[in-house]
């Protein structure tokens, strides 16, 4: 098992892709930066571009630490699902394209032992991928518009329903949660993903099935018509992550949604081992 | 073998595990009613109707059963919004059999009018000029004993969240200064969306506008109703009571979901509270 997860480490390490995912992330957050930068100028008319931090009712709001968490909620949405997706996607439907699995299955090792290393595989690069982005926000935020308490308000960010503050040493605290929490929550994609990559022989269409079943519940469950189907969604049961931001943390409410996140994942694991156990492997 | 029987364990870990941490759900309409010393009841109520209808201001039709409601729950002070204008508020006050004493607001650059009803016959009327809008206010005392109390009706714009804020800051402009003599109650629809789950987008101006209006009357004054859940149909809760923050007891707080009549979008939001 270790051998195969040092293996499976090396080609993580020695694929572009993952490169690629970490470079998107850069670009995004810049982006991001961006962003504020315009908006804070449109609706000041150019007068704060220098300190976009004023743009909001508290002369405190926008700080290094408000500016990560805009952040990573917006990519927590979409790009980092579509990483994790295209990690886990590619794991086992890629060694299938390449022809390679049929070797890997004759060497003495179980595919249940293939199927969990690659999935460990992808939960690393899941969690490097959260750690570095968090990083990188925290660094650019401290760097480009300074530290400050993390305030909240009721609204944008969906966390609370009436304003409130988590103090700055704290709220790094909450972002290294985020790190974890975020990390669990993505390995439902992932899982998903890994599935997809045993059923589906080519690697664009496991990524491209798990993207489209995530985006459908996603956006499902946004519309009202749909309000009563949102609970039974695991993309709603994802959202957990986002507890660790609350002023106080709802910790019965983050455990609970964090085992139904675990079962998914749990689940759908077995799911693919059982599948890829039973697979005639004919490329 | 073994790496099914240790995810399947894990399975049933995990679903043990989220059984074992939830909760039990809680009623959106909670209405909690302990015991209250010398209470002041407020109503808030917009009697208007749903935007489908062509007019959209309350309706003669209905003015009987909003005066039944009003008698039934016995309110001290009755915030009213979407009128059609002082003959409409006669009529109700006729209804009300005389129990209570009203006026409108001045017309602004809208078709519809907020309305104060207080039991207190000494009560005073006090116009409130908020930009091109006019809010009405009244000030009275609900027992011989109590402190002098300010309820103010106001109606914030339905379509326009920065009117929203700036009807907002200049409503806290004028009610602010008054706290310091009198128990300030500011009721009234203010068309607040602060469900961002509800958006398509992520960040929107109008979240952001209704965050702040929001933010800002928290900063002086409590959300007394905000445990009593929606006040509107499609799950919108924009009808709102601030009170004082340092108020001693808060009693019953409800939303009567039975009371609306004909094509009317809102609820009455009743709020007890006790000095």
């Amino acid at each position: 098992m270790l051998t195969l997860l040092k293996l499976e480490l090396e080609k993580l390490f020695r694929a572009r892709s993952f490169y690629l995912s970490f470079l998107v992330l850069i670009a995004f957050v810049a982006l991001m930066l961006w962003g504020f930068y315009t908006y804070a100028a449109r609706k000041t008319g150019g007068e704060a571009v220098e300190q976009f931090k004023y743009t909001y009712e508290s002369k405190q709001y926008f700080n290094g630490l408000t500016f990560a968490l805009y952040s990573l909620l917006f990519s927590f949405t979409l790009l980092l699902p579509i990483f994790v997706s295209m990690s886990a996607g590619s794991q086992i439907a890629g060694e299938t394209r390449a022809g390679t699995l049929r070797m890997i299955c004759t060497r003495p090792i179980s595919r249940a032992s293939l199927v969990l290393s690659k999935f460990l595989v992808t939960a690393l690069h899941a969690a490097l991928l959260l750690l570095f982005f968090i990083g990188l926000n925290l660094v650019v935020g401290l760097i480009f518009v300074g530290w400050g308490n993390l305030e909240l308000y009721p609204g944008p960010l969906n966390l609370v329903d009436v304003p409130g503050k988590i103090m700055r040493d704290d709220a790094l605290m909450r972002f290294g949660y985020a790190v974890l929490s975020g990390t669990w929550a993505l390995l439902v994609i992932a899982a998903l993903a890994l599935l997809c990559s045993v059923v589906f022989d080519s690697p664009a269409q496991a990524i491209v099935m798990t993207i489209a079943a995530y985006l459908t519940l996603y956006i499902v469950g946004r519309v009202e018509f749909f309000e009563h189907l949102r609970p039974y969604f695991f993309t709603t049961d994802m959202d957990f992550w986002r507890d660790v931001f609350k002023p106080e943390i709802p910790w019965a409410n983050l455990w609970h949604y964090a085992c139904i996140c675990g079962a998914y994942t749990t689940g759908l694991l077995l799911a693919t081992v059982v599948i890829f156990e039973r697979k005639d492997i004919v490329t | 073998m073994w790496v099914k029987l240790v995810l399947l364990l894990l399975f049933c870990l995990m679903i043990l595990g989220a059984v074992h941490f939830a909760q039990p759900s809680q009623s959106s309409n909670r209405a909690s009613s302990p015991a209250v010393v010398n209470a002041l009841r407020l109503l808030t109520w917009n009697i208007g109707y749903a935007e489908l209808e062509d007019d959209t201001r309350a309706h003669d039709k209905d003015l009987p059963a909003v005066a039944e409601v009003i008698l039934r729950h016995d309110p001290d002070a009755v915030a009213l919004q979407e009128l059609t204008g002082k003959t409409q508020l006669n009529v109700l006050l006729g209804l009300l059999h005389g129990k209570y004493h009203g006026a409108v607001a001045q017309q602004g650059n809208g078709d519809r009018f907020e309305a104060v009803l207080v039991k207190d016959s000494r009560a005073t009327f006090i116009p409130v000029a908020l930009g091109a809008q006019y809010a009405l206010a009244a000030s009275f005392r609900p027992r011989a004993n109590s402190p002098e109390v300010l309820v103010l009706s106001a109606h914030a714009d339905a379509f326009n969240a920065a009117r929203r804020r700036t009807y907002t800051e200049a409503l806290i402009d004028w009610a602010e200064p008054r706290t310091q003599s009198s128990e300030v109650f500011i009721a009234g629809d203010f068309n607040f969306e602060l469900k961002a789950a509800n958006e398509t987008n992520l960040y929107t101006d109008n979240v952001k506008h209704d965050s702040e209006s929001y933010s800002h009357i928290l900063r002086e004054f409590r959300d007394l109703g905000r445990a009593a859940g929606d006040t509107a149909i499609n799950d919108r809760r924009i009808d709102y009571i601030f009170g004082p923050p340092s108020l001693e007891q808060v009693g019953r707080v409800e939303v009567l979901r039975n009371a609306a009549v004909g094509r009317m979008d809102h609820w009455p939001l009743l709020v007890e509270v006790g000095f």
